[in-house]
């Protein structure tokens, strides 16, 4: 066990890791804090030289674009008011009202501080809580990982959709299109209506940068033109180093928004943003002064900021230790580490122990580079807000067609991203969500497989489901949840009339 | 919102159906008692069909969605774009990543209200040029180089 720390350690230290590390952390940053950036779309620019780096330099760099990703959206959302990124949504509450009293350095250097403690304890409970939970799972046998898998995709339709039913299609699409090709028991070929391109499947990276870049270029051209780069003039930030008075006051609220956003990040589809609001709501309500929070409170900075870099640690866990990616980054995850032949789940702590604790100490890294180079270079980080888009967006369509391209150096691929692009457009006119539909196109192959192989286990008997422990647990989880999500959608549907 | 909850059960109840036409199609080569290569597509083909099935139905019963309809995703300038796009990939192949990315660079900034003509032309060269040489040289990767090369 010792030897297997030392070697993780040694593989998230070694100076090509480390500067992955600290280079993604700088671009997750920029990219965070660019509005109308994801950390999808950084993740999406840098895919292309993931297939050609060392696996372990490949997942330091995503890790540290993941981290730093977090923390730039809180940036924008402190400076501009907009946040660069869902999650830090809550954090532009109390912080843009911060530097309009003129201490954006207090506002920045307290998120700084909270997204780094709530990164390092998400760190720790990932070290402590993954290979626990990877023995576990390493009992299961093909019905509860059915069942499993069935769970994580219920619970992200419930989490990610207004409506259930769009929600489940979207999931039910993305099966349809992962059952394109060869069938992953018997090999036989399915609608690939005779073309050899079709046979290997539709990557589900190809679709991930079709569904998510290209729209979000389109969105970007509807709010185009002369002024389209924001301008943003922060003359003077003031103390960025919190003081102690400060850090006193942020104990709770970080303490808070750390188990908050961990928690919620191991469950699959919950993710930052739901964090970042919980977190902030239970930190006014533990206030001795709640009326200050919406007004500038270093408090309402605080909590949403450890909530939504926690959320990062605790979205390892599942995809770690059982293979199922709780957002669109750790689909992406997955996808970097499946073209490298490390397909994560229990197996990697068996087959892998050295990578698996090796991911897990890049992470501990990425929350570390942040804090250096977040504090360091912040003055510098925050004027690169003001990058104009005109450049930009159009870098990114060319760099999709190039990440598209390189996955099989085939044309097919690029051919296959505009057609998710089209399809992402449609279904956000639909008001349909994509990420059931990516997250099923990462596990339908999964879902499939456990099935058949428990059905043809038991002859057929569908009751090889309801014997084991685990199984129940998962299919009994998974039918709550849909439960759940129809309620939740029909009283939604209520309010709004 | 009800109108595109009748399009949308309308286009996904013609493509389930179609999909679980073609799953007819599937050979069927399971042993006795066991799923065969068929038996996903038609759990699929089933779900498909009985929840667009009952979002034609709310649609046409006039069953709102929680929340305001959202705005359409794409402007008359996004239309282009997508236009453009289209056109790039489709002549990627023949003219190579280099010679058809300028243009392309190009038009998308002018899109993107870029108005410094000087610099629209120094960027739609220099941007593709530049990755083409990182990612061809730098890390080996074959890009498409076009009919004459």
């Amino acid at each position: 066990m010792g030897e297997v720390l030392l070697q993780g350690f040694g593989q998230a230290a070694a100076p090509s890791s480390l500067l992955a590390t600290a280079i993604g952390s700088v671009l997750g940053i920029v990219v965070g804090m660019i509005p109308g950036m994801t950390i999808s779309t950084g993740i999406i620019i840098v895919l292309p030289l993931t297939f050609v780096l060392d696996p372990s330099v490949s997942i330091a760099l995503l890790l540290g674009l993941y981290v730093g990703g977090m923390l730039g959206g809180s940036f924008a959302a402190i400076m501009l008011n907009i946040p660069g990124t869902p999650s830090a949504a809550a954090t532009a509450i109390d912080g843009h009202p911060m530097v309009a009293r003129g201490e954006a350095g207090r506002a920045l250097g307290v998120a700084v501080l909270a997204s780094f403690i709530g990164g390092l304890f998400s760190a720790l409970c990932l070290f402590l809580i993954a290979p626990r939970l990877a023995d576990i799972a390493l009992g299961f046998r093909a019905p509860d990982l059915f069942s499993l898998v069935l769970l994580g995709l219920t619970v992200i339709c419930s989490f990610a959709a207004k409506s259930w039913i769009k929600g489940l299609l979207s999931a039910l699409i993305g099966l349809a299109i992962v059952s394109i090709g060869q069938d992953p028991v018997m090999g036989t070929a399915r609608f690939t209506f005779g073309s050899a391109d079709l046979l290997s499947g539709i990557n589900f990276l190809t679709a991930l940068i079709g569904l998510f870049a290209i729209p979000q270029l389109i969105d970007n051209l509807g709010r185009a033109g002369p002024d389209a780069h924001m301008s943003v003039a922060p003359t003077s930030f003031g103390r960025l180093i919190p003081t102690w008075a400060d850090i006193r006051r942020i104990r709770v609220p970080v303490a808070i928004g750390s188990v908050v956003g961990t928690f919620l990040g191991i469950l699959p589809g919950a993710g930052g943003p739901i964090a970042a609001f919980l977190s902030y709501d239970y930190a006014r309500k533990a206030s001795k002064e709640p009326e200050t929070f919406g007004h500038g409170a270093v408090e309402g900075v605080a909590a949403p900021e450890s909530a939504n870099n926690a959320v990062t640690g605790g979205a390892l866990v599942p995809m770690m230790t059982l293979g199922i990616p709780g957002d669109p980054v750790t689909a992406i995850l997955v996808g970097a580490l499946l073209i490298h032949g490390l397909a994560p789940g229990p197996l990697l702590f068996i087959e892998r122990p050295d990578f698996a604790y090796g991911v897990i100490f890049s992470f501990f890294w990425a929350n570390i580079f942040n804090l250096i180079i977040a504090l360091a270079g912040l003055r510098m980080l925050v004027k690169l807000i003001a990058m104009p888009k005109t450049i930009l967006m159009p870098a990114i369509a060319i760099l999709c067609v190039v990440g598209a391209y390189s996955l099989r150096n085939s044309v097919f691929d690029i051919y296959v991203m505009l057609f998710f692009g089209l399809l992402g457009l449609g279904m956000r006119w639909l008001e349909m969500p994509v990420v059931p539909l990516l997250l099923a196109l990462v596990l339908g192959r999964q879902l499939e497989e456990n099935l058949r192989v428990a059905l043809t286990g038991s002859q057929g008997d569908i009751s090889v489901f309801f014997t084991s422990p685990f199984s129940v647990l998962f299919l009994s989880l998974a039918a709550v949840s849909v439960v759940w999500s129809i309620v939740s959608s029909r009283r939604s549907a209520k309010g709004a009339r | 919102m009800a109108r595109r909850n009748i399009i949308a059960g309308c286009v996904l109840l013609i493509c389930s159906l179609a999909y679980g036409f073609l799953t007819i199609q599937l050979p069927d080569r399971g042993l006795p008692n066991t799923p065969g290569p068929a038996f996903f597509p038609w759990l699929i083909a089933g779900g498909l069909t009985l929840l667009s099935a009952t979002l034609l139905v709310k649609g046409l019963r006039g069953v709102h969605g929680p929340g305001q309809a959202a705005p359409s995703p794409v402007s008359s300038r996004g239309w282009l774009a997508l236009g453009v796009f289209a056109v790039y990939l489709l002549l990627l192949p023949t003219l190579g990543f280099v010679t058809a990315s300028i243009p392309f660079f190009a038009v998308l900034t002018l899109l993107y209200g870029q108005q410094n003509r000087l610099l629209v032309v120094l960027t739609a060269v220099a941007v593709p040029v530049l990755l083409f040489v990182v990612f061809r040289y730098g890390f080996q990767m074959l890009l498409p180089r076009g009919v004459w090369l």
